[in-house]
């Protein structure tokens, strides 16, 4: 048998020759993850032949050769359901890929012929090796409460309950009123009060909400039903003193409710943190703007504090040589406006403006920790075609909406500031869903998804 | 702020409407239009200005300054002097007069050669003009399709050329500004850039061997100049476009800034060589020196001819260097060099 280096040296050598690249991508759910990712994979696959990437510059100088699906280096997490997707899409009539629950991987072996001699002593053709991640923005937003302690935690769950969100959680806050920390806990009531509370956070969620805390209440993934999952914020806390909730018994309702907080930072996100969030090396984040402009104010500025509390967990320093050998780091970010086949093309411009300024605290940050970071407004699979009516001197969109209608539209106009109130006072933002174009064989339409990838991978393919 | 433009639903309409005749909705209550509307593409914009486009177009197009006085003068005297011939000829075959008559009817041959290609030069004047509008375009506004459309139209690029095909085929209605620049650069410009910097090294080299072997001051000085004129004209023929006035100026500056390098290093070379006593090798290596300088000065003009020429400027990666046409250079002398010794 033949000698070779275990999977995961070979894995530090490659990333040492800079042949490896941890692509995460992540966003709010419904910002259209698993759509990106599809296309992303079937894009590459394409790159060879028939795939419409003009705008990366290998591809137009003919110097990428094609991607292959190679197993996954991580055999605990489950595999991104490419096929499954694709076949979706393929359906008459077509549909939406479902969208993944959780995290998922998928490694792809891209070929390419590198322009640089130097590289090409080592070979005519080189490999680029892209490790594709793909986990809930929710799941980040989990991270400030690592600094939080349960007592913190209960008391910003409580600032945040704003008049609309009290209505969605309106079951949780009645069954939780007659709480007193110092109750003795009663297993059957915890798991009930929390069923309520998740069910609360779902509601808000459908309704337009962001924030959502914990996170992995809504994608439990193999822990639904475990205690760790079964907490909630303590609203009575506020009028105990700090002393007096210290010294209560261990049974007590508080103290339980804390060790389950304690051990969920402890085995829920630190682990997600350390095995996975600090290795990658590339980021995108998708922003679903559209859908948040068409629900109204307060979604909107929601997401927009969403995204600044997400948007923490990315203030790293820059990956050097020794940083990617022993502890890579992110050194690009991606800030993608997905579903930009929903507007006509002319307000392009003024959807990436709107999400620079929407973003545009975090991308101060970025700055700062010199993470190279930019905007793009892109459309994963374009269900669309833009059209122009002469006589009207208008773009319109041409497409069948999610309910079966070929229609033909102008969504209205973008704006390109952050919206105010009289903004939403005189705009009709209309935003239709639509269904995917059907697809047969052959690379999926996309908009500027090749701008993206040249952004971010056009250096490891010189 | 003005207001935002509202959402309009623009509905599929049926056979009967299809077939009914309908009156062209106005655009304040417009809400349905018929099928066939959807007709062209967004990327399929008509090349036909608009009157807004039309009014910047005036506004950058450079002053007209036609000398008007200078231009009577020529014509009236080319075709008084034209007619006097004329009537010279008539006068002749009355006064049977051969001699006369056959200087004046060449005269009269003269008269016309003189217009026509005073002539040519007016058509040729004007085209420039328009080029130098298109360049002017180009850097004052913002890239667009049409505009770009234009500029290929300019440089000659007929419908079926592959690589505006190729163009054509990569450009997308999303595009914008900088996503046209690069597929346009690259698709092309491209072609024509590798072609300008073959001839610019071929040309260059060429020199470097002509003035390396020459041993006269004056036929080096000769060699230069129509080598560097040349070049530049068949450049200008490569991007299709022609130099404007200004920068045909600069450019011959430059030839001439060669030219005297070429006649003084040929001077110092001779008086050096004498003075110092030089053998013949150490002549033949110092020739070689001269014309690997007079390559790289002709190298230097090509390339900024080629700057001046390209219709969108170089992007600081794509920027042609010195640096490939020397190492060329030197291989064409070497071998020259070898060839003589």
């Amino acid at each position: 048998m033949a000698w070779t280096l275990p999977r995961h040296i070979r894995d530090v050598a490659e990333r040492g020759l800079d042949r490896q690249v941890r692509l995460a991508v992540t966003g709010l759910s419904r910002a259209g993850k698993t759509a990106f990712l599809t296309s992303l994979i079937n894009q590459l696959r394409h790159a060879g032949l028939d795939a419409q990437l003009h705008l990366i510059k290998a591809s137009r100088e003919g110097r990428l050769l094609g991607a292959k699906r190679e197993l996954q280096p991580d055999l605990s997490l489950a595999r991104f359901p490419y096929d499954e997707a694709l076949s979706s899409l393929g359906e008459t009539p077509p549909r939406w890929p479902t969208p993944t629950r959780g995290m998922s991987e998928l490694r792809l072996s891209i070929r390419y012929k590198s322009e640089r001699p130097s590289k090409r002593l080592l070979g005519e053709t080189s490999t680029l090796t892209l490790d594709l991640i793909d986990y809930p923005g929710e799941w980040l937003l989990d991270l400030p409460m690592l600094r939080q302690s349960f007592l913190d935690w209960s008391q910003t769950m409580n600032a945040l309950l704003t008049p609309s969100r009290r209505t969605h959680m309106a079951e949780w806050l009645e069954a939780q009123s007659d709480l007193s920390p110092d109750q003795p806990a009663d297993e059957q009531q915890l798991a009930d009060l929390s069923a309520h509370y998740t069910e609360g956070l779902h509601r808000v969620r459908n309704n337009g909400g962001y924030f959502i805390q914990p996170g992995r209440f809504l994608l439990p993934g193999e822990l639904a039903g475990a205690p760790v999952l079964q907490f909630f914020p303590l609203l009575s806390c506020a009028d105990w003193s700090d002393e007096a909730l210290e010294a209560l018994p261990p049974e007590s309702l508080y103290k339980t409710l804390k060790a389950r907080f304690d051990h969920y930072l402890k085995t829920v996100i630190t682990p997600f943190y350390r095995q996975h969030f600090q290795r990658f090396d590339r980021q995108v984040v998708l922003v679903d703007v559209l859908t948040a402009l068409n629900s109204g104010p307060e979604a909107f500025d929601e997401l927009r504090t969403t995204m600044e509390a997400l948007m923490q967990s990315f203030s790293y320093g820059r990956a050097g040589l020794i940083n990617r050998l022993f502890a890579p780091r992110i050194d690009k970010l991606a800030i993608a406006a997905t579903k930009a086949d929903h507007v006509t093309p002319d307000q392009h411009a003024a959807l990436v403006e709107l999400l620079t300024q929407l973003m545009n605290e975090p991308l101060n940050d970025l700055r700062f920790g010199d993470i190279e970071s930019k905007a793009f407004a892109l459309a994963s699979i374009a269900a669309t075609e833009a059209r122009r009516l002469e006589e009207h001197d208008a773009q319109a969109l041409s497409g069948t909406t999610l309910e079966g209608e070929h229609v033909l539209m102008f969504p209205g106009e973008v704006p390109s500031k952050l919206p105010d109130a009289a903004f939403w006072a005189r705009q009709g933002f209309q935003f239709t869903g639509f269904r995917p174009r059907p697809h047969t064989e052959g690379p999926l339409p996309h908009l500027r998804m090749d701008a993206l990838l040249d952004w971010l991978l056009g250096d490891k393919w010189q | 702020m003005t207001d935002p433009k509202p959402p309009r639903r623009f509905e599929v309409p049926t056979e009967s409407a299809k077939t009914a005749p309908q009156p062209i909705p106005s655009l304040a209550t417009a809400q349905h239009f018929p099928l066939e509307s959807v007709g062209a593409r967004v990327e399929e914009t008509p090349e036909s200005d608009t009157r807004a486009e039309r009014a910047v177009d005036d506004a950058l197009s450079p002053p007209r300054k036609r000398r008007w006085g200078l231009m009577t003068l020529l014509s009236a005297s080319l075709v008084i002097g034209g007619i006097q011939c004329g009537v010279q000829v008539y006068e002749a075959v009355i006064q049977n007069d051969p001699f006369s008559g056959l200087w004046a009817a060449l005269g009269v041959f003269g008269a016309g050669l003189l217009a026509r290609s005073g002539g040519k030069e007016l058509l040729r004047l004007k085209r420039l003009r328009r080029h130098a509008k298109v360049r002017k375009r180009l850097e004052n506004t913002p890239l667009d399709q049409p505009l770009l459309a234009d500029t290929a139209r300019h440089m000659r690029v007929s419908r079926d050329d592959p690589h505006w095909r190729s163009y054509q085929n990569a450009v997308n209605a999303h595009h914008d500004g900088d996503d046209i620049r690069t597929l346009f650069s690259h698709h092309l410009l491209g072609p024509r850039d590798r072609a300008a910097s073959q001839l610019i090294t071929r040309m260059s080299s060429e020199t470097a061997a002509m003035v390396a072997i020459s041993p006269i001051t004056l036929l080096d000085m000769g060699l230069v100049a129509w080598r560097n004129m040349r070049m530049i004209d068949r450049l200008a023929d490569i991007y299709g476009l022609e130099l404007g006035y200004a920068s045909r100026l600069r450019l011959y500056r430059h030839v001439l800034a060669n030219l005297a390098f070429a006649g003084a290093s040929e001077i110092a070379v001779d008086m050096g060589s004498e003075l110092l006593g030089m053998n013949l090798a150490e002549k033949l290596s110092s020739r070689a020196a001269q014309g690997l300088g007079s390559g790289l000065m002709t190298a230097r003009l090509g390339l900024r001819a080629q700057r001046l020429l390209r219709p969108l400027p170089f992007t600081r990666q794509e920027q042609p260097t010195l640096g490939h046409v020397r190492k060329a250079l030197w291989q064409q002398l070497k071998r020259t060099d070898e060839r003589r010794g």
